[in-house]
């Protein structure tokens, strides 16, 4: 599973994936009698239009960064951590309590809280790690389960402990916010933050750890073939609880990162938000490399930004936009053009051969 | 080779971009025409939820036909584009931007903060008794129309058992169950109400185990304020004898979900506030930086037209509407 | 206190069916080697179809033949992407739920003047009571009085394991989940099976997303769905890759859920809670398995890449 995606795709291949996953989309349109042309147009203007709606791109690009990273981490050691959606959840729910309930001076707020974040989510993910390592439980359940927990859990947190009966918290105080004026202006009040400026860091993070590290080359051999490590004396269960904190952490960092930047407040969530499933798209188109999920992140949330602009000016449904994703999520990994192409050849070998 | 296939990708996202946008694409940005400009941001319900955001969206359609102004909808797809969606709008210069649902209660009145030219109003929040300069905050007493459907099923119930299923625990959601227990009540001391909660508002099927339980336990009419899960209601009543077991609907006239079964409608006429509102901003006598809360005197909420009500019960209830306006029955909101 | 358990059994019913066919539907696929994360998408797109199929034909039935229909078109292109180009089997299955999603909402704004909901079916299935066995208490009015869908998942419990272990093709199927390379040796066509298998599991899901819209409810929306298809693979996980653990573990969970909204109607939220009691089934699921099932061990050689002769 790990890294096989796209082993001998090209850059052209990859071009080819994205125009023809745009292609599907502008089929969609033209059938139901819309402007597949000023639909993009007005989807590309919105990423690379002003600086607000880039700064907005941007913003929608931090989470998914994160989740990203969080699901391409676990499966580096062989662990589909489909829990990221809950961890965020705790991340923020953690993170909207720090910085409500607590009075810290300013940057060191911020500091404890994204901590606290972070630690809340690496703890949510430590129970299906643990399970898992203990009692064998596959983690996919536990997480699935956790994720609705976590829901539930954070909407009575709202309710009956940050709040006074009411559907969101206040504000959280300002002192733990991490917007800063520099980026707002930068872009025009958009809502960018230091989160992705951590996002970046995150990533780098996860490269030198699982690439330069003797940590991270265990987390890989035990995802790449767990027998021949625990032969070679590494620990199979220590590796998988360490992935899946690591992870969760990450996870955790995402979702204080969103209160603590985005929203600055928490509210009642009527349903699970989603990211940590988009994170798992980003994850695997990324290649489960950082790099490649930073990149994937880009396309991806270029895209979902652009695709609210494209409702606004071309009348377009958002949807075509998950329907175009999709369409390059299948292309890319079934590597289609590239097969295309070695399947022709073949063919044209195999007909000089037998001619 | 990773990074080589990733620039690559991200070439062609320009690639395509420049070409895109080069051959004719069309740079319009939806910029406001008219001499007054409306933009409505719905929650994650989305336009059409056969909910408030509908009903919002057919005031301000109401408002492009009968006041000729110019009115454009956008809709949420997460809690984090109500700023940029009404951003957007202010950026367009419209000049009344409405933000439909609480769950606005902090993205509009930061992004009114940034844009003092453009009024504001949100639906269904007061927001904590600060309402900005230039934000003006619409919201139903819930409660009295609630109060009514209480008074309606208190007088209709045989097995004197009635229930409520409601969404996410909330105070919103509070508000319905305690005007429709408070009008219960009084109209008859010895009916009981059963309240439970889903925890959701999308699970239909939740809102059909609920329902079945709550008939099963002796209920013979039930009441809803959960949105989706509602639906779940309708769908178990239909597999129940008519004229025995009722639903009651909420927010818009629900009667198409079970016509034999729909006892009444509790209706909230957020149209009727969202053409109001817009009708005075154009006028020019709005009057923003406070509440504006519509009750059963300014026929903001209600019983639908549609109703397999009594006659006799219905007169009663016609009384107490009477009563609450003039101030002489004050309905619980808690 | 037979009103009770009653209460609890049809509400477990209810709760259960969907769960069911989607995780068959899932068996299938993983036992023949292909994992299916997409089983959220084959549902949505069971449940969208059938929906609209039914509002315009006027039958429950052609509406839930053409959900199958179009659970097994979507199952195809997780079929061609994972067994004929081999990409990756979870990214398949993640693009599959991104694009049912998309799709389905995108036709019902299309076909329904951009409503966010298909309009009411009122040619839903109804209950069928079974003569004579409907009389006995408790199981007569909750088994033997329910939906036609209700009873096409429990016959497809033992259809499933009558097919896989006592027939050649389920023998094939499982060995080529197990041991791709020896069924291969042996004259077992890999992709054939694999086809077959994910189809059918496109198939199944389909018919769990159809209970959704045609008999438990009925209409069809963007959260109709809503995460079942994830508890569906939960269940079968749980059921380790059975059909009669898939049974027993969506009927557990069911009966969870069951259990949570029940014990609100018997006043439990005096003293719990109603979103801590709402988390009842999640935390129950997780205990069971920690407590009493523990390790699962899933088909050999799900997620693998099959090619021919490599090895």
């Amino acid at each position: 599973m790990i890294g096989k995606l796209n082993r001998n795709s090209t850059l052209f291949s990859s071009i080819i994936s994205i125009v023809l996953g745009m292609l599907v989309g502008a089929i969609a349109m033209l059938l139901s009698g819309y402007n597949p042309i000023s639909a993009y147009g007005a989807l590309f203007n919105s990423v690379f239009g002003s600086a607000s709606d880039m700064g907005e791109t941007l913003r929608t690009i931090t989470p998914l960064i994160f989740a990203g990273l969080a699901v391409a981490l676990a499966f580096r050691t062989g662990m589909f951590n489909i829990g990221v959606e809950g961890q965020l959840i705790i991340g923020s729910m953690a993170a909207a309590f720090v910085g409500l309930k607590l009075e810290l001076p300013p940057v060191v707020h911020a500091i404890v809280a994204l901590v606290v974040g972070a630690l809340a989510g690496a703890i949510w993910a430590l129970i299906p790690g643990l399970l898992k390592a203990i009692r064998g439980v596959h983690e996919v359940i536990v997480c699935i389960m956790m994720n609705w927990i976590a829901l539930f859990l954070s909407n009575y947190m709202v309710g009956k402990v940050l709040s006074n009966n009411s559907d969101s918290t206040e504000k959280i105080h300002p002192s733990a916010s991490i917007r800063v004026d520099f980026l707002t202006d930068l872009f025009d009040g958009a809502r960018v933050h230091l989160g992705l400026i951590l996002a970046i860091l995150t990533a780098i993070f996860v490269y030198v750890l699982l690439f330069k590290t003797k940590l991270g080359y265990e987390l890989r051999a035990v995802g790449l073939n767990p027998d021949a490590s625990e032969y070679a004396g590494m620990s199979v269960k220590r590796n998988i609880i360490f992935s899946m904190m690591i992870s969760g952490g990450i996870a955790g960092l995402a979702g204080a990162v969103e209160l603590l930047g985005t929203s600055e407040y928490l509210s009642i969530n009527a349903s699970l938000p989603g990211t940590g499933f988009d994170g798992i798209a980003v994850a695997l188109l990324g290649a489960n490399t950082p790099l490649g999920v930073v990149m994937s992140s880009m396309l991806f949330g270029g895209l979902f930004n652009g695709g609210s602009n494209m409702q606004y000016v071309a009348g377009v449904p958002f949807e075509v936009i998950r329907i175009v994703f999709a369409a390059i999520i299948l292309f890319v990994a079934a590597n289609f053009v590239k097969q295309l192409g070695s399947r022709k050849n073949r063919k044209k070998k195999g007909e000089k051969a037998s001619a | 080779m990773q990074m080589k296939r990733w620039l690559g990708s991200l070439v062609a996202v320009s690639l395509v971009a420049t070409l895109a946008v080069g051959c004719g694409g069309n740079n319009d940005k939806g910029t406001a025409k008219g001499d007054f400009s409306v933009g409505l941001v719905t929650d994650t319900g989305g336009l059409n939820d056969e909910s408030f955001n509908q009903s919002a969206n057919m005031g301000l359609q109401k408002a492009k036909n009968d006041l000729k102004v110019d009115v454009k909808a956008q809709e949420s797809k997460k809690d984090d584009d109500y700023v940029p969606n009404l951003t957007r709008f202010a950026k367009d210069k419209r000049n009344l931007i409405w933000g439909v649902g609480f769950k606005f209660n902090k993205a509009l009145p930061e992004v009114a903060d940034k844009f003092k030219d453009s009024k504001f109003a949100i639906v269904d929040d007061n927001l904590g008794g600060k309402v900005p300069s230039n934000v003006v905050a619409v919201t139903f007493k819930d409660e009295e129309g609630s109060y009514l459907a209480g008074i309606a099923a208190g007088k209709t119930t045989k097995t004197n058992q009635v229930g409520f299923i409601g969404g996410i625990t909330s105070p919103l959601v509070k508000k319905f169950e305690a005007g429709f227990t408070a009008g219960v009540k009084e109209a008859n001391p010895k009916a009981t109400v059963k309240a439970v909660y889903a925890e959701s508002f999308t699970d239909a099927t939740k809102g059909r185990s609920l329902a079945k339980s709550l008939y099963d336990g002796g209920a013979d009419i039930v009441y809803h304020a959960a949105g989706g899960v509602g639906k779940g209601l309708f769908d178990e009543v239909k597999t129940r004898q008519a004229g025995k077991y009722w639903a009651i609907g909420v927010d818009m006239d629900q009667s198409r979900l079970a016509p034999e079964h729909t006892l009444t409608s509790m209706i909230k006429r957020v149209d009727v506030a969202v053409f109001e509102i817009t009708k005075q901003a154009k006028e020019g006598t709005l009057k923003t930086g406070t509440e504006v809360n519509f009750g059963l005197k300014d026929e903001g909420v209600g019983l639908s037209k549609s109703s397999k009500v009594s006659p006799e019960v219905m007169k009663q209830v016609e009384e107490y509407k009477q009563k609450i306006i003039k101030g002489e029955i004050t309905v619980p909101s808690k | 206190m037979l009103s009770t358990i009653t209460n609890l059994l049809e509400t477990t019913i209810l709760y259960s069916t969907p769960l069911i066919l989607a995780a068959l539907g899932g068996l299938f696929s993983e036992r023949s080697g292909v994992i299916n994360i997409g089983l959220e998408g084959l549902m949505t797109i069971g449940a969208f179809t059938s929906a609209v199929v039914a509002i315009h034909t006027g039958s429950p039935w052609i509406g839930l033949l053409a959900g199958m229909v179009a659970g097994v078109l979507l199952a195809l292109i997780h079929a061609i992407a994972t067994v004929t180009f081999k990409a990756d089997q979870t990214v398949s299955g993640v693009a599959i739920n991104f694009l049912a999603a998309g799709l389905s909402v995108y036709l019902v704004k299309a076909l329904y003047d951009g409503a966010g909901q298909t309009p009411v079916v009122n040619s839903k299935f109804t209950d069928w009571a079974i003569p004579v066995l409907k009389d006995i208490p408790v199981l007569g009015k909750t088994i033997f009085n329910t939906s036609p869908i209700t009873y096409i998942a429990l016959i497809m419990v033992f259809v499933s394991y009558f097919v896989l272990y006592r027939t050649p093709f389920g023998m094939r199927l499982r060995a080529v989940g197990e041991h791709p390379h020896a069924a291969e040796t042996a004259g077992v066509s890999v992709v054939k099976m694999r086809y077959i298998a994910v189809l059918i599991s496109g198939a199944l899901a389909a018919i769990g997303g159809a209970s959704l819209s045609i008999s438990i409810g009925s209409e069809f929306s963007a959260t109709t769905v809503a995460g079942q298809g994830f508890i569906a693979i939960a269940a079968l996980i749980f059921g380790k890759w059975k059909p009669f653990g898939v049974l027993g573990a969506a009927g557990f969970f069911g009966f969870s859920v069951a259990l949570s909204l029940t014990g609100q109607v018997w006043g439990l939220t005096e003293y719990v809670p109603s979103e801590i009691l709402t988390m009842l089934p999640y935390v129950l699921t997780i205990l069971a398995l920690a407590g009493f099932v523990g390790r699962a061990n899933a088909p050999a050689a799900i997620g693998k890449l099959y090619e021919k002769g490599s090895r």
